[in-house]
Order: C-alpha cells, then sequence, then structure tokens
C-alpha cells in the first residue's frame, strides 16, 4: 500500500501556490532587477543596454552620496545613541518588579503603529505654528523653529521621530534575554560584593552581548530600509537634507519621467551596501560576541 | 535604599511618559473645535468637546473607504498567506519528500535577507505587466508573497515540535495526507496561526509603500495612503487630521489589547530569526 504520507498531487497542491507567489514577488524581482539596472529603460518599448552606467551615474550625483551619508548617520544614531538607551531602560525595566509588565506593554506601543501614520503625527508636533513643540519652547520665549523645513533642523527630528518608533520594540527584545539569564548568576555576584552597576555591567550585559549583536545587525538593516519615514515626513527635503537611498530610488523612478532602468541599479546598490555592512560587522565586532545565542 | 527603588520608576515613567503623550495629543487635538484652542492650549484637555468631528472625517474626508480597504485587504492576504505558508510547512516537515522539502524550504528562507524595498521596483513592473495595477490584486499579491518566508519559517519549526505518532493514527483512521492536515495538523498549529495571521495583518495595515505607488484611485487606497492624501487636503484642519489620525491606530491598538503576547511574540521572534 501507499504510504499516505507521499502523495504526490497533495504534495504538488500544497507547495505549488506559495512557490509560485515566491517565484514571482522574490526571485523573479531579483533577477529581473539585475537586468534592468544595466538599461536604460523608461517604460517604454525601447531601451538599451549601457553597462555600469546607471551605478557611475549615481555614484556621480553628489544628491545620492548625500543620501549614502544619511543612510550611514541613520546607522550610527541607533547604534551609538539608541542602543546605550535601548539597554539602559531593558536593564531598568528588569530591576523593577512592580509595573514591570506595564513599562513592557507601553513602550512597545509605537512599533505597532504603521510609519505612516507616525510621520503625520510627528509632522504635527513639528508643527512651526500650532504644534507642541514649538508651544512649549515659547513658554521660555523662544522660537518658532521650522523644524521640518530648516536643513540643519529635518534630519535630526525625522532620527528622532524614529528613534521614538522603533526603541520601544529592541528594548522588550533585550529585556526578554537579560529576563532569561540565570537567577544563580546574580545570586553568585552578590555573595561576591558586586554592587547594583557593577553587576548590571560585569555580568548581566556580557551575557547578552550576542543579542545586543542581534539588535546591531537589525539597526544596520533597519538603516538601510528606512524610507516610509522619509517620505511622509518631508519626501527628502528640503534641498535633499533628508533624503536616503531608497528615498532617492523612489523619487527618481517614480516622478515625472520614470527611469525604472536606473531605479533598479539604485535598488542592487542599497541591497549591495545592507550586504557589506552586515559582513563588514560579523567580521569584526560580531564573530567576538557570536555565542549561538538564538 | 529608598532612592535606589524610586529612580528606575522615575526614568522609566518619563520615557513612558514620551511614549504616550503624542497618542494623548493627538486625541485631545480631535477632540477640540479648531486650529486656534489646539494652539492655544496645546497640553490641555478640550474646553468644549467636538465628537462631530469624527463623523465628518469618516464622511467627507473616507477614512471609512480607506478603513474598509485596509480591513479586507489586510485580512484577506494575512489569511491566505497564514495558510498557504501553513499547507508548504506541513508538505516539506510532514510529508516524506526530504530532499525536495529541503530544498523548498531553503528556497523560501532566502526572501528573509533581501530588504523589502529593494524589491520595489521590479514588483511594480510585474504588477503592471500583470495588468493589475491600480487593483487591489497589485497590493494582495505582494502582502501575501511577502508573508511567506516568515510564516514558512515559524510554521515549520512548530510542525517540526509535533509528535510522530501524528501519521501512524492518522493512518490507523485511514485520514489521507490532506485529511491529516485539515483535520488534526491545522488545529493543533493554530497558536502559531494565529501569530503568523497577527505579524502579516499589521503588515499589511501598516504598509505604506507599495500602497502609496502601486494604488492611485482614492476609492481604492489603504489608511496609511490615504491619510498621506487626507493630510495634505486638509493641512489647515489639524482637528480633523487628529480624527483620522487615531481612526487608523485605534484598531491596532484594540487588537493590541487583547493579543499583546501573541503580537510582541510573533514580531521579535520575527525578526531575531531573519
Amino acid at each position: 500500500m501507499k504510504h499516505p504520507m507521499r502523495n504526490p498531487w497533495i504534495y504538488t497542491l500544497f507547495t505549488v501556490p506559495t512557490l509560485l507567489l515566491y517565484g514571482m514577488f522574490f526571485l523573479w524581482p531579483m533577477l529581473s532587477s539585475a537586468y534592468y539596472a544595466f538599461t536604460d529603460w523608461n517604460g517604454l518599448e525601447n531601451y538599451r543596454y549601457v553597462g555600469w552606467s546607471n551605478f557611475a551615474a549615481a555614484f556621480g550625483d553628489p544628491d545620492f552620496r548625500r543620501a549614502i551619508v544619511n543612510n550611514l548617520i541613520f546607522i550610527g544614531f541607533s547604534i551609538f545613541v539608541q542602543i546605550p538607551l535601548i539597554v539602559l531602560f531593558a536593564l531598568l525595566i528588569a530591576s523593577v518588579r512592580r509595573l514591570r509588565g506595564f513599562y513592557k506593554t507601553t513602550v512597545f506601543v509605537p512599533s505597532i503603529v504603521s510609519t505612516s501614520v507616525i510621520g503625520i503625527l510627528w509632522g504635527f508636533i513639528y508643527e512651526p505654528e500650532v504644534g507642541p513643540l514649538n508651544r512649549l519652547l515659547a513658554l521660555f520665549g523662544a522660537g518658532p523653529v521650522y523644524w521640518l523645513a530648516e536643513p540643519k533642523w529635518a534630519l535630526p527630528a525625522v532620527l528622532i521621530a524614529n528613534a521614538w518608533q522603533w526603541m520601544g520594540f529592541y528594548i522588550v527584545l533585550v529585556l526578554a534575554a537579560i529576563l532569561a539569564i540565570p537567577r544563580e548568576l546574580h545570586e553568585a555576584a552578590v555573595v561576591d560584593g558586586a554592587n547594583g552597576w557593577q553587576r548590571e555591567l560585569n555580568i548581566t550585559v556580557p551575557l547578552i552581548m550576542p543579542l545586543i549583536s542581534v539588535v546591531v545587525m537589525l539597526s544596520i538593516a533597519g538603516g538601510m530600509r528606512v524610507v516610509d519615514i522619509v517620505l511622509v515626513m518631508t519626501k527628502g527635503g528640503p534641498v535633499g537634507a533628508t533624503e536616503v537611498m531608497a528615498s532617492y530610488m523612489v523619487n527618481e523612478a517614480m516622478g515625472i519621467n520614470p527611469n525604472y532602468g536606473f531605479g533598479t541599479a539604485i535598488a542592487l546598490i542599497i541591497f549591495a551596501f545592507a550586504l557589506l555592512l552586515t559582513s563588514l560587522y560579523q567580521l569584526t565586532f560580531g564573530r567576538r560576541t557570536e555565542g549561538g545565542y538564538f | 535604599m529608598l532612592l535606589k527603588r524610586v529612580v528606575p520608576h522615575a526614568v522609566l515613567l518619563a520615557y513612558v511618559a514620551a511614549v504616550l503623550f503624542p497618542f494623548v495629543f493627538v486625541l485631545f487635538s480631535s477632540l477640540k473645535g479648531s486650529n486656534v484652542e489646539i494652539a492655544a492650549d496645546p497640553f490641555g484637555i478640550p474646553k468644549t468637546w467636538h465628537p462631530e468631528n469624527y463623523l465628518e472625517a469618516w464622511v467627507k474626508a473616507k477614512i471609512g473607504v480607506y478603513f474598509f480597504n485596509s480591513v479586507y485587504l489586510s485580512f484577506t492576504s494575512a489569511l491566505t498567506a497564514a495558510l498557504l505558508s501553513a499547507a508548504t510547512a506541513f508538505a516539506i516537515i510532514r510529508m516524506r519528500y526530504p530532499r525536495i522539502g529541503r530544498w523548498i524550504y531553503q528556497t523560501v528562507l532566502i526572501g528573509m535577507f533581501i530588504p523589502g524595498n529593494v524589491l520595489f521596483i521590479a514588483q511594480y513592473l510585474l504588477v503592471m505587466n500583470l495588468g493589475v495595477l491600480n487593483t487591489h490584486w497589485a497590493l494582495f499579491l505582494p502582502y501575501t508573497a511577502g508573508a511567506l518566508p516568515l510564516g514558512v519559517l515559524l510554521l515549520a519549526a512548530f510542525m517540526k515540535s509535533l509528535p510522530g505518532e501524528l501519521e501512524e493514527a492518522a493512518i490507523m483512521d485511514g485520514l489521507s495526507s490532506a485529511g491529516l492536515f485539515a483535520k488534526i495538523v491545522l488545529p493543533l498549529t493554530l497558536p502559531a496561526l494565529v501569530t503568523v495571521f497577527i505579524v502579516n495583518f499589521l503588515g499589511a495595515w501598516n504598509e505604506y509603500l507599495l500602497a502609496n505607488f502601486f494604488i492611485s484611485k482614492d476609492a481604492l487606497r489603504t489608511l496609511p495612503t490615504g491619510m498621506v492624501g487626507f493630510r495634505d487636503a486638509f493641512r489647515t484642519n489639524y482637528a480633523l487630521i487628529c480624527t483620522g489620525i487615531v481612526y487608523s491606530v485605534a484598531p491596532v491598538l484594540l487588537l493590541y489589547a487583547f493579543l499583546q503576547k501573541q503580537i510582541i511574540e510573533g514580531m521579535t521572534v520575527g525578526s531575531v530569526k531573519g
């Protein structure tokens, strides 16, 4: 008798729809991007092979180089400003017993809200005339500051809105790792006479390093991916002050004069950067912290 | 000793206040009469209450239309992706084709490493060539497809943990593999299926980039893009814009109130595995 777990028809029925959708929306776009990136296709019938000129044009454009720097600023801000705060807040939440559930539940909230809504919401907070931030400054006789219209303020303003959205998510992630540490380690440290913060720095932080390493990787990926909040809050302006690679790509490819060949070249550059940065991190700092945590 | 117990709470409550303030501010503003009132007292509760803003936004600004588009697109794509992932996970983990199963698993997992916006233009060209640009298919298909890698990953891990005696029992009862899937495995997988569904649902509910460029008909817009259009149209009426924000945030918060454990687990596990 044939084994019921070997039925090619059922197997096909169960896997082919998934493979078809996946192939269409992941594999095919990847392959077609690699093809279009070397053409000057703009949506019309005729296009030609242009070699590496899309890539050369991108790196030759000061606006794009500015966008690369802004992506790096997003990543740097996550790693050097957000992550220390994330670890601090996670340690604080882990240190209290009362209200722990409340803190965890509340700080996570912004990460389930749509980025576009968060962009609108923070746009209102930064609004020069009626926005609460400037109303607050006015109490001290300062302002009004045109947060999103002045090139020097726009990027910090977007960075803060972005940090506000994602910090809670990572706090919960780090908190879970801290709470997974066996209690005995802490008790041993108490016996050894370590005080509160010595204990956290010398015992807890090294133990959660593998997870912090994951958070760094996710921050790099997130910093390369960032686009929604920029499009909603500033569209990359004023004068390119908040442009990131993905918003540059969207603005170039989907504008009035679409240029899909150029756009897909940018997409591949973003992909290459993401791979490069994550492998660089893995080869330098990441390796030291590898511990097979997950 | 007292100081040691108070300081962490003081710092954390300050942070919680920073997290919650924008939401409270938007809620109060949505019930205020005008920009003048918001500007005069941005932090206070409304002096006169204007719940009619909610009716006005729902009807005049078509929030109702965006809302239903978001609900049914998120629901159908999340459900389809969850069921397809479950069927595929079942086939590659429980059915006896180990070599091809491993191959499918590895192929689908590659998807977890490709950042979404890298595929954006190629996906745009694809839906254009399929002739579905400016229809809800243009979002349903990529949303469903986009949710598959994580769904297969999580459900495959779950199905691996189900006891091997299942198959024996099924064979004794004369069930086919499809019957085993539908009658036994699917009900057992329900907790993981719920997690996968929620993560898919939130992803589709919040998605902006594709929704903005693949749909240009106003009647087909979803909340994230509809809201941005709404903001640009009513730039001067902040009370009404805040009403729109409340409409798009409230359902998610409600879902979160009941399913926070699944939501947190689904989102965090997904990110770490990816």
